[in-house]
């Protein structure tokens, strides 16, 4: 069976790889929130989502940022699968 | 069929370690020697007073309030006798271009002088080097627990060390929060277990950020994720006091007995102890040339200096100099770039405290009624419609009192009269300006409000406003 390298000799290491993810991510979605929650007052959000009570403005913050985060890593995930060569070199396939 | 790895030459996470099967390449951990000398002795110092200062200020009061809060479900930022609103995000901006400038100075005057001495991921792993020396030994003696096999006494102090280590983490987590909740009211509520669910989320969660980054990632922060670490190299000029192994000097390279003079042997003063190498908390060899991991601790000039003087020989074979300096150049402190970020340095720290100085507590908006470009009131008068809000921006409640001026003959009409804000409070009045069409010499004049506190201190402001009307003639 041909042995198909996930990734090529000369990739960054994993670390790099899960950081450049998760990390600009990170720094975007902080400023995201900021940005949102300056403009949008989580109290008037919550009440217009149909809750009963409104959410205190940390938990807001909070469930906003990670939403925020998740969006950003999905993006700067798709970059990073898209950043992937397309044309695999010959000799990555080849069968040693 | 397993592809075998091809040969080379070793730098730390490049080796592929055939033990591991979860990464595909493995990290190699960096035991970084512990070292003494005059630098050592700054970054110390530097860890001591800057932990102080994190640990120490959110427990500060003033007046009846803690002295340093961000309190972000107010809105309102607290430094000592300063409170800044939303509104003034002007300053928080003037601040970060501050913070910048003062970057690119400090890096074109001398490199990474921020990362070795004060940086937070600097300064929270060397406390966790500390931890981990005083609980796992020297550098050989952490090496050789790390390759032994599991017995009670590795899991005694692993788990010691980590406990250590995530007691101090939960310590500097709810320090951090204690920043934006007033600490008073989270000290009480953690010891009688009251936490809220998200303060309780935050501080194990910036815990858990301080246990990873110190306690695991280390160096790979500054290599992998830290932007400043990229772009550094380019605030570099010759003139930059870099950490550089003198080659000239040092080369050839190789052991020999004290007492042998090493001209006679044709080497250099370099007797290639490594000590170097393994002082170094990012685990690269100096004598390679300045590389993008070294974060600048001068670690490696302290214990080559030590090495240095028990050889006799001349200090500084590794040491802080500049690309001029090694050409044999001579070295320019007040270059044009140093002189420009300076200045630009000195006028933005000035107009930001002068801007805060003078800083008016309150602040006035109007927005013309857009219903309408006029009105034709009795009398034949003409009138505009106006909304005005005030925001009381000082840390007390204010009466106000709103004035008009701009056109003679014209009327101010506030049914409202004076009127109290509170602290904080955004209050919203709704104004005409009424005059004669007769006095009217363009369809739109400017006029002003001018809003004064009446409550003792001398708050005043004057805002610029249309009024629009029929110019008869």
């Amino acid at each position: 069976m041909a042995d198909h390298p996930r990734r090529r000799r000369s990739d960054i290491p994993t670390t790099q790889r899960i950081i450049a993810v998760l990390w600009p991510s990170f720094l975007t979605a902080g400023i995201a929130t900021a940005l949102f929650f300056t403009s949008f007052n989580p109290e008037e959000i919550s009440l217009c989502m149909g809750a009963d009570k409104p959410i205190s403005n940390v938990g807001a913050y909070t469930i906003g940022f990670f939403l925020f985060w998740l969006l950003t890593s999905s993006t700067c995930a798709l970059t990073c699968y898209f950043q992937r060569p397309c044309i695999q070199s010959e000799q990555s396939t080849k069968n040693p | 069929m397993k592809q075998t790895p091809p040969e080379r030459s070793g730098k730390t996470d490049r080796e592929p370690d055939q033990e591991s099967d979860s990464l595909y390449v493995k990290h190699k951990k960096v035991y970084p020697r512990e070292v003494h000398g005059l630098f050592a002795r700054l970054r110390t110092t530097g860890v001591i007073l800057l932990l102080g200062l994190y640990y120490g200020l959110p427990w500060l009061r003033w007046d009846d309030r803690q002295a340093v809060l961000l309190d972000l479900p107010n809105r309102q930022f607290h430094i000592f006798g300063l409170t800044f609103w939303p509104q003034d995000f002007f300053y928080f901006a003037m601040l970060l271009i501050l913070a910048g400038i003062s970057l690119f100075f400090f890096t074109a005057l001398a490199g990474r002088l921020w990362c070795g001495y004060a940086c937070p991921q600097t300064v929270w792993t060397e406390v966790f080097l500390w931890i981990e020396r005083k609980i796992e030994g020297t550098r050989s003696q952490q090496m050789k627990l790390d390759k032994a096999d599991l017995s009670r006494n590795k899991v005694y102090k692993k788990t010691l060390k980590h406990t250590v280590w995530i007691v101090f983490s939960a310590f500097t987590g709810f320090t951090f929060v204690g920043y934006f909740t007033p600490m008073d009211v989270l000290w009480h509520s953690l010891i009688s277990l009251e936490m809220g669910p998200w303060e309780s989320f935050w501080i194990i969660f910036y815990s858990l950020a301080t246990y990873g980054n110190a306690g695991w990632l280390r160096e790979q922060v500054c290599i992998y994720m830290c932007p400043y670490a990229r772009f550094q190299s380019a605030m570099f000029d010759n003139d930059t006091l870099i950490i550089s192994y003198d080659e000239q000097r040092g080369e050839p390279r190789g052991s020999r007995n004290k007492s042998v003079n090493p001209k006679e042997l044709g080497i250099g003063d370099c007797i290639d102890c490594n000590l170097c190498v393994q002082v170094c908390p990012t685990g690269i060899d100096i004598r390679d040339g300045l590389q993008y991991q070294c974060i600048g601790c001068a670690a490696c000039i302290d214990v080559c200096n030590q090495v240095m003087d028990k050889m006799q020989y001349p200090k500084s074979l590794i040491s802080y100099t500049t690309e001029h300096e090694i050409q044999g150049k001579k070295t320019k402190l007040l270059r044009p770039r140093i002189v420009i970020y300076a200045a630009i340095l000195s006028l933005v720290f000035v107009a930001l405290v002068v801007a805060i100085y003078n800083r008016v507590p309150v602040e006035l908006d109007i927005i013309r009624d857009r219903n309408s470009l006029f009105r034709e009131i009795k009398g034949g008068l003409v009138e505009n419609i106006y909304n005005l809000r005030i925001a009381n921006m000082s840390t007390e409640k204010q009466r106000y009192q709103i004035q008009a001026s701009g056109i003679e003959g014209m009327q101010l009409i506030n049914k409202t009269g004076d009127f109290e804000v509170s602290a904080g409070e955004v209050y919203n009045l709704n104004v005409q300006l009424q005059l004669d069409p007769v006095i009217l010499k363009r369809p739109s004049s400017q006029v002003f409000f001018t809003l004064q506190s009446l409550t003792g201190e001398k708050i005043s402001i004057t805002e610029k406003a249309r009024f629009i009307g029929p110019v008869i003639r």
